[in-house]
């Protein structure tokens, strides 16, 4: 690269520097606010910091009405349900990848099919589901909002994986299949232990995506399961706001995703854009 | 003699045997490691697809209690030809995508260029703006509801600051003349990172070698810009701008958590609408054909991205 004046490099570093704040501010904001007391946050001028940096917020979101436990549950739904659809669309997605990238099953057309299942629009699918779901006597549980995320995931799963799987040279599982190890051996001995950052990468990308998911969460749920993402905007609306509790809660909300982004920055080009761009 | 020939044609016969067998396997294993995911996605998109497609012919509102009863088109001419709602909200979607896209490659652009230049503190600072882009959409959305406020939020205050208190801003979310723009901002906010990550990869991939030899010829940095770096970009740009598309013509979670599709119907997306018709109205038969036509829409862009990434493979 040419070597910048140094003007251009006082441009570069204000402009970088206010593009952080943008991008920053509405994160700190809604720290900040968890923080604050009503009276600071219903207040004008804005009080920017808080007085003092109790969690008395955070102790409150966890306790929240219906049922004395809204965060703690949404906590606890949450997990369980991005953890659960996690471990299924790896465990068969991680098989599916591999099958796609080393015998080329189905061909191209086959591999495009899966991903363009991802594409689906999630309210055009919601319908559906939710007559489904209602006959089998399935909604309003975990195992709802697993199989419906599980749609968009698994897709994801695979062709990210594929994508990894299809970088590694092949000679080490040929050798393996010579010395008489199975093809299952190949895979699981041989193949996966490989690519275990990528298949880190690719649980982690699966794990953000189911906790962060919202339309399932709301139109397959009511009072048994409800996610962080259900709980946010049940709080918000109404004359009364308890900005800071929502606040606290939305904090709990985003930390994996912002040590996510912290993590993943080798893998966030490809995971973000399913392999079709590669970092 | 006849021994010396039938061996090997036996060896042959057995290597052609074992060959087979070791295909028939090889296939086997392929179809056998497939199967689940495939029979998972098979149950849970296309059964799902067939009973909505039943739903399109029907007329069936939860709300009468009266019995699904078969229509023929009547839903999507309804939808087509009559709703002007439906076309409302087509219009809002359509002004997100292109303007919300539009501005969103512009910003990363802009912001890749200015990383691109930088040394090691690259990495760090592109993931600390990707941090929207890996939180919820619905937290996302309360951020803005917050920093929205007309009363006690801060932007409000900070245009009240900049004016000397002449202007003491809008109602970002009330006010029907603003309140799509405040929606625009929210998703810009949220992707704008996204596509700069995406513009960045790209930049990254061009050779070092052909800026030197540009720079050995003479060309100015504008020549360079408009003759190697756009031209080279252009594959990345079309896959950022095709996901963005698809993503925003799915916007919901936004929308739902700062204006609720109002006020009126002014921030109304298609996909809040058809919410709206399906599970708040219980309209199913009509539902169901609009998710249909959406469903059309968004094949038609996928194809178009999934030719794109057929023809770059290898390219990129």
């Amino acid at each position: 690269m040419r070597r910048m004046s140094s003007f251009q490099k006082l441009i570069t570093v204000v402009v970088l520097v206010a593009a952080l704040v943008f991008f920053m501010f509405p994160v700190v904001w809604m720290f900040l606010t968890s923080f604050k007391t009503e009276a600071e946050y219903f207040s004008y001028p804005p009080v920017f910091i808080p007085e003092d940096f109790s969690f008395r917020n955070y102790f409150n979101a966890m306790a929240f009405p219906p049922d004395g436990r809204g965060g703690i549950q949404g906590l606890r739904d949450s997990l369980i349900i991005a953890s659960a659809t996690t471990v299924v669309s790896v465990l068969i997605g991680s098989l599916a990848a591999y099958s796609l990238s080393r015998f080329k099953t189905g061909g191209e057309n086959f591999s495009f099919w899966i991903l363009s299942t991802r594409m689906f629009p999630p309210v055009a699918a919601a319908l559906p589901l939710f007559l489904i779901f209602k006959e089998i006597k399935l909604l309003d549980s975990h195992l709802a909002l697993i199989i419906a995320n599980t749609v968009f995931s698994l897709p994801f799963v695979i062709w990210l994986l594929k994508g990894f799987f299809d970088e590694l040279p092949t000679e080490l599982e040929e050798a393996a299949l010579i010395d008489g190890c199975s093809h299952w051996g190949a895979f699981a001995r041989v193949a996966l232990p490989l690519v275990t950052p990528g298949l880190v990468a690719t649980a982690l990308f699966s794990f953000i995506f189911a906790w962060n998911e919202f339309m399932f969460a709301l139109l397959l749920t009511r009072r048994n399961v409800r996610t962080l993402t259900i709980i946010v905007p049940s709080l918000v609306g109404g004359h009364e706001i308890l900005w800071g509790e929502i606040a606290a809660i939305g904090m709990v909300a985003i930390i994996p995703g912002i040590l996510l982004a912290l993590l993943l920055q080798r893998y966030l080009v490809r995971g973000l854009t399913m392999g079709a761009v590669k970092g | 003699m006849s021994e010396s020939v039938s061996v090997p044609e036996r060896e042959g016969s057995v290597e052609v045997r074992h060959a087979f067998f070791g295909r028939l396997r090889r296939r086997s294993v392929a179809i056998l490691f497939v199967l689940p995911a495939a029979l998972t996605l098979l149950a849970i998109t296309i059964f799902p697809l067939i009973y909505e497609l039943r739903l399109v012919f029907m007329s069936w509102e939860l709300t009468t209690n009266a019995p699904p009863k078969f229509v023929g088109l009547q839903n999507l001419i309804t939808v087509l030809f009559k709703d002007e709602r439906f076309w409302a909200s087509m219009r809002v979607t359509a002004t997100l995508i292109v303007f919300g896209v539009a501005i969103q490659l512009a910003l990363g652009t802009g912001l890749a260029l200015l990383l691109n230049r930088l040394g090691r503190w690259r990495t760090s600072l592109v993931s600390l703006f990707l941090i929207p882009v890996m939180i919820a959409p619905v937290v996302a959305g309360f951020q803005f509801r917050m920093i929205y406020h007309d009363q006690f939020g801060p932007l409000n205050y900070l245009i009240e600051q900049v004016t000397f208190g002449h202007w003491r801003g809008f109602a970002w979310i009330a006010d029907p003349k603003v309140a799509l723009f405040s929606i625009l901002m929210t998703d810009v906010w949220q992707w704008t990172p996204f596509l700069m990550l995406i513009v960045l990869a790209g930049l990254q991939s061009i050779p070092q070698e052909l800026y030197e030899a540009a720079e050995v010829d003479g060309a100015s940095s504008w020549q360079t810009f408009w003759r190697i770096t756009a031209p080279l970009l252009l594959p990345v740009i079309v896959i950022g701008i095709l996901i963005r598309a698809m993503d925003s013509f799915k916007l919901f979670d936004i929308i739902y958590l700062v204006t609720g599709g109002g006020p009126g119907n002014v921030t109304e997306t298609i996909s809040f609408y058809t919410y709206l018709q399906g599970f708040k109205f219980f309209s199913l038969g009509y539902t169901a054909a609009m998710a249909f036509i959406q469903l059309i829409v968004i094949t038609v862009i996928a194809q178009i991205f999934l030719r794109f990434q057929k023809r770059g493979r290898g390219e990129i």
